[in-house]
C-alpha cells in the first residue's frame, strides 16, 4: 500500500522485545514479524498469544510420515515375503514378530524425513530473498521487530517500541 | 592440575562473545593443523592400500579362519556404532531433559556421531569378501527372485544403521542452519558464497524459529527411541546366534550402557585437547568435562554390573559348554584381553569418584584413553573370543589379527579424526545459538568452574 512505512526497532533484550509485541498488540497491531539470534521463548510467546498460531503444523507432517512410514514396512515386509517366499522348517512365511524391528526403523526414518520437510516448506526455505527489515546483528546479538503500518500511525508505533526499550528504530518505505 | 582458566572472562559472557569465540575457532588454519590432516589422510591411504590388496587377494590375508570368521572388522564396527550413541544421547536425550550443560558440547557430539557411523558403515562392507556385491542387503526387486530375509538380524542392521546415518546428519544439519546463518552474515569471500548455500536463506524470523523449535522437539523426541533401538539391533547380531558366550538376553541393555560409556568417553576425547588448542575453555568449561565424567562414571558402574550378571547367570545355568567358554574367556589363552576389558572398564573409571580429577583434564583425557581401550577390547572378547571356543574342542583357534586388519582399523581412526577436524574448520563445532540461549547458565557454570571448593 503507498504512504505505509516499515519500522524496524532494534532491541538489545529479548524480554524487551517481548514487551514491545505486547504494547503493539494492545494498539492493537498485528502486521509485524520479528528476528532473533536463537529461539527466544518469550518472544514466541508474545507473537503467539498476539496471532493465535496454536501448535506448530510440523506436528501434522511428522505423524503423517510415521505412519507411511510404518505401513510402507509392513507392505515391504509382509508383501514381499509372501511374493517371494522362503519356507524354513515349516515357520510363517510373514513373521510379524521380527518385522516390528524394520517397521519401528522406517516409522523413524519417515517421521524424521517428515519433520524436515514440513521445517523447510512451513519456514519458507530454502529463499535467497530477505525478508524485510533483516540486518545482520539479528542473527548475533540483537532482536528486531519489524511493522508495517501506514505513515499517520508510525510516531506512536515509533514511541510504542522506545517505550519497550528499543535502542534504535529505523524507518524505511514500504 | 585442574586448566587454568581466566574466569573474570564469563561473567560479562555477551552474545558477542559467543560469536567472536566460533570464528576464532573455525580461522584460516595454520600449517600444524594442515599437517595434522595430512597425516590422517595418510593413515586412510595407507588402510586404503591394505583394503584394496585384501579386495584383490581376499580375506585369505587377513587372520581370519574357521571357527572365527567375524572378528577385527566386526568389533570395529560395533565399536563404531556405539562411539556414535552418545552423540545422540547427549544432543537429543539430553534435550528433551532440558540439561543445560549440553549445549557447549553437544554439536561436537553430533558432529562425532555422524563421522563415527560413516566409519561404522564401511566396516560390514570391508568385512564382506566380494564387497561389491553390500548392495544385496537393499531390498530390490531383481532378476535372482531373492529378497533379504527380514528375520535376519543382519538385514535389521541394515535398516537400523541407515536410518540413524540418516537421523543424526539430519538432526546435525538442521541444527548447524541457524548457526550457519550467523557465519554467513560476517564471511566474505568463498566463504560467505558457501554458507550462503548452506544456510538456505535462513534470517530467524518467528515464523523459522517456531517451527524449527518444533521440528527439532521431535526429531529429539524420534532420536531418543533409535539411540536405543539402534544398538539393541546391533546386540542382536550376536544374542540371537546359538554361539556361547553370545546367547544371552542382557546384551541389549548391556550394548547400550556400553555405546553410552564409550562414546561419552570418544567426546572428552576429542574435546579436552580441542578446548586447549582451539581456545575454547571460556565456552567449554571444567563444569562441562565434569558433568561428563559423571556420566561416564555411571556407565561404567552399569557395565560392571552387566559383566557381573552375565559371568553369574552363566554360572547359575550351569550349562557345561557355556561354563567352557567364560572359564576360557577369563582365565584362557586370550585371558589377558578380558583382563584388560575389566581393567579399563571397570576399575580405572572408578578414579572418577574423585572430584579432584574429574576437574583435571589431564587425568580425564588419560581415562577416557583407557576407556576407549576397554570398550574395544570388550567387544573384541565378546566377538573373536566366543566364536574362536567353539563347541567342539577340536576346532577352537585363537584369531590373531594380522598386518591388514590392524592398518585397517587404525585407518579407521583417521578416517574419523581427518572428517571431524575438517569440520572443525569449515563449520561451527560449539552451538551459538544454544549457547546463547542459556547465556546466563554459562555464567554461572563459568562461575562454577572450581566446582567442589577451589577458589572461584
Amino acid at each position: 500500500m503507498s504512504g505505509d512505512v516499515e519500522l524496524i526497532g532494534v532491541f538489545a533484550d529479548d524480554a524487551q522485545c517481548a514487551h514491545a509485541i505486547e504494547k503493539l498488540h494492545h494498539a492493537p497491531i498485528v502486521e509485524f514479524h520479528t528476528f532473533s539470534p536463537f529461539p527466544s521463548e518469550k518472544m514466541l510467546e508474545a507473537v503467539d498469544e498476539v496471532r493465535e498460531w496454536g501448535r506448530s503444523p510440523v506436528r501434522k507432517f511428522v505423524l503423517a510420515g510415521g505412519i507411511t512410514g510404518a505401513i510402507t514396512a509392513l507392505v515391504l515386509t509382509v508383501g514381499t515375503s509372501w511374493e517371494w517366499n522362503l519356507n524354513t522348517g515349516g515357520r510363517p512365511i510373514a513373521s510379524i514378530t521380527p518385522y516390528i524391528v524394520i517397521i519401528f526403523e522406517m516409522m523413524i526414518l519417515f517421521g524424521v524425513l517428515g519433520a524436515v520437510t514440513s521445517f523447510f516448506i512451513k519456514s519458507g526455505l530454502p529463499s535467497f530473498d530477505s525478508a524485510t527489515g533483516y540486518r545482520t546483528r539479528f542473527g548475533a546479538d540483537r532482536f528486531g521487530l519489524v511493522v508495517r503500518t501506514a505513515e499517520s500511525d508510525s510516531a506512536k508505533i515509533e514511541s510504542l517500541m522506545r517505550e519497550a526499550g528499543a535502542e534504535e528504530v529505523v524507518r524505511e518505505a514500504a | 592440575m585442574a586448566a587454568a582458566v581466566d574466569q573474570s572472562n564469563y561473567h560479562n559472557l555477551s552474545y558477542l562473545d559467543v560469536d567472536r569465540t566460533a570464528q576464532r575457532v573455525m580461522a584460516p588454519a595454520g600449517l600444524k593443523y594442515w599437517l595434522w590432516v595430512g597425516f590422517c589422510a595418510f593413515l586412510v591411504a595407507v588402510g586404503g592400500s591394505f583394503w584394496a590388496r585384501q579386495i584383490y587377494e581376499g580375506l585369505g590375508v587377513t587372520g581370519y579362519g574357521q571357527p572365527t570368521l567375524w572378528a577385527v572388522y566386526i568389533t570395529d564396527f560395533v565399536f563404531w556404532v556405539g562411539i556414535a550413541h552418545s552423540g545422540t544421547l547427549i544432543s537429543a536425550v539430553l534435550f528433551l531433559f532440558r540439561t543445560r550443560w549440553r549445549t557447549a558440547v553437544y554439536r561436537c557430539a553430533e558432529t562425532m556421531t555422524v563421522f563415527a557411523v560413516l566409519t561404522a558403515g564401511l566396516f560390514p562392507i570391508v568385512h564382506l569378501g566380494r564387497p561389491w556385491f553390500f548392495y544385496w542387503l537393499c531390498p530390490y526387486p531383481n532378476e535372482r527372485y531373492l529378497q533379504p530375509d527380514f528375520r535376519s538380524p543382519l538385514t535389521w542392521d541394515f535398516f537400523a544403521i541407515s536410518t540413524y546415518l540418516t537421523t543424526s546428519t539430519l538432526f546435525l544439519s538442521m541444527g548447524l542452519i541457524p548457526d550457519i546463518a550467523n557465519q554467513r552474515d560476517i564471511s566474505i569471500g568463498w566463504r560467505k558464497k558457501f554458507y550462503t548455500v548452506l544456510a538456505c536463506g535462513w534470517q530467524g524470523t518467528d515464523r523459522q524459529w517456531r517451527n524449527f523449535a518444533m521440528a527439532y522437539l521431535l526429531l529429539a523426541g524420534f532420536a531418543t527411541p533409535l539411540v536405543l533401538s539402534v544398538h539393541s539391533v546391533v546386540s542382536w547380531d550376536f544374542a540371537t546366534m546359538q554361539t556361547p558366550g553370545m546367547h544371552s538376553t542382557i546384551f541389549a541393555p548391556y550394548f547400550v550402557a556400553g555405546a553410552i560409556f564409550s562414546g561419552c568417553a570418544m567426546v572428552l576425547t576429542l574435546i579436552i585437547p580441542m578446548r586447549k588448542m582451539l581456545h575454547i575453555e571460556d565456552l567449554v568449561t571444567i563444569w562441562h568435562l565434569d558433568s561428563l565424567a559423571k556420566v561416564i562414571l555411571l556407565t561404567s558402574l552399569v557395565i560392571t554390573y552387566s559383566y557381573s550378571t552375565e559371568a553369574f547367570l552363566v554360572y547359575y545355568a550351569q550349562d557345561p559348554i557355556e561354563m567352557m567358554t567364560f572359564y576360557q574367556r577369563f582365565f584362557g589363552h586370550q585371558g589377558y584381553l578380558f583382563g584388560g576389558m575389566v581393567l579399563c572398564n571397570c576399575l580405572i573409571p572408578l578414579f572418577l569418584f574423585s572430584p579432584s580429577i574429574r576437574t583435571n583434564t589431564i587425568w580425564l583425557f588419560v581415562i577416557s584413553i583407557f576407556v576407549n581401550i576397554g570398550m574395544w577390547l570388550e567387544r573384541f572378547v565378546l566377538i573373536a573370543g566366543s566364536l574362536s571356543v567353539a563347541t567342539i574342542p577340536s576346532q577352537w583357534k585363537f584369531y590373531v589379527p594380522k598386518l591388514t586388519e590392524v592398518m585397517i582399523t587404525i585407518a579407521s581412526f583417521g578416517w574419523f579424526l581427518m572428517n571431524f577436524s575438517l569440520f572443525t574448520k569449515f563449520l561451527p563445532i560449539v552451538s551459538m545459538t544454544e549457547l546463547k540461549e542459556g547465556v546466563g547458565w554459562l555464567r554461572k557454570s563459568a562461575r562454577n568452574t572450581y566446582p567442589y571448593g577451589k577458589p572461584s
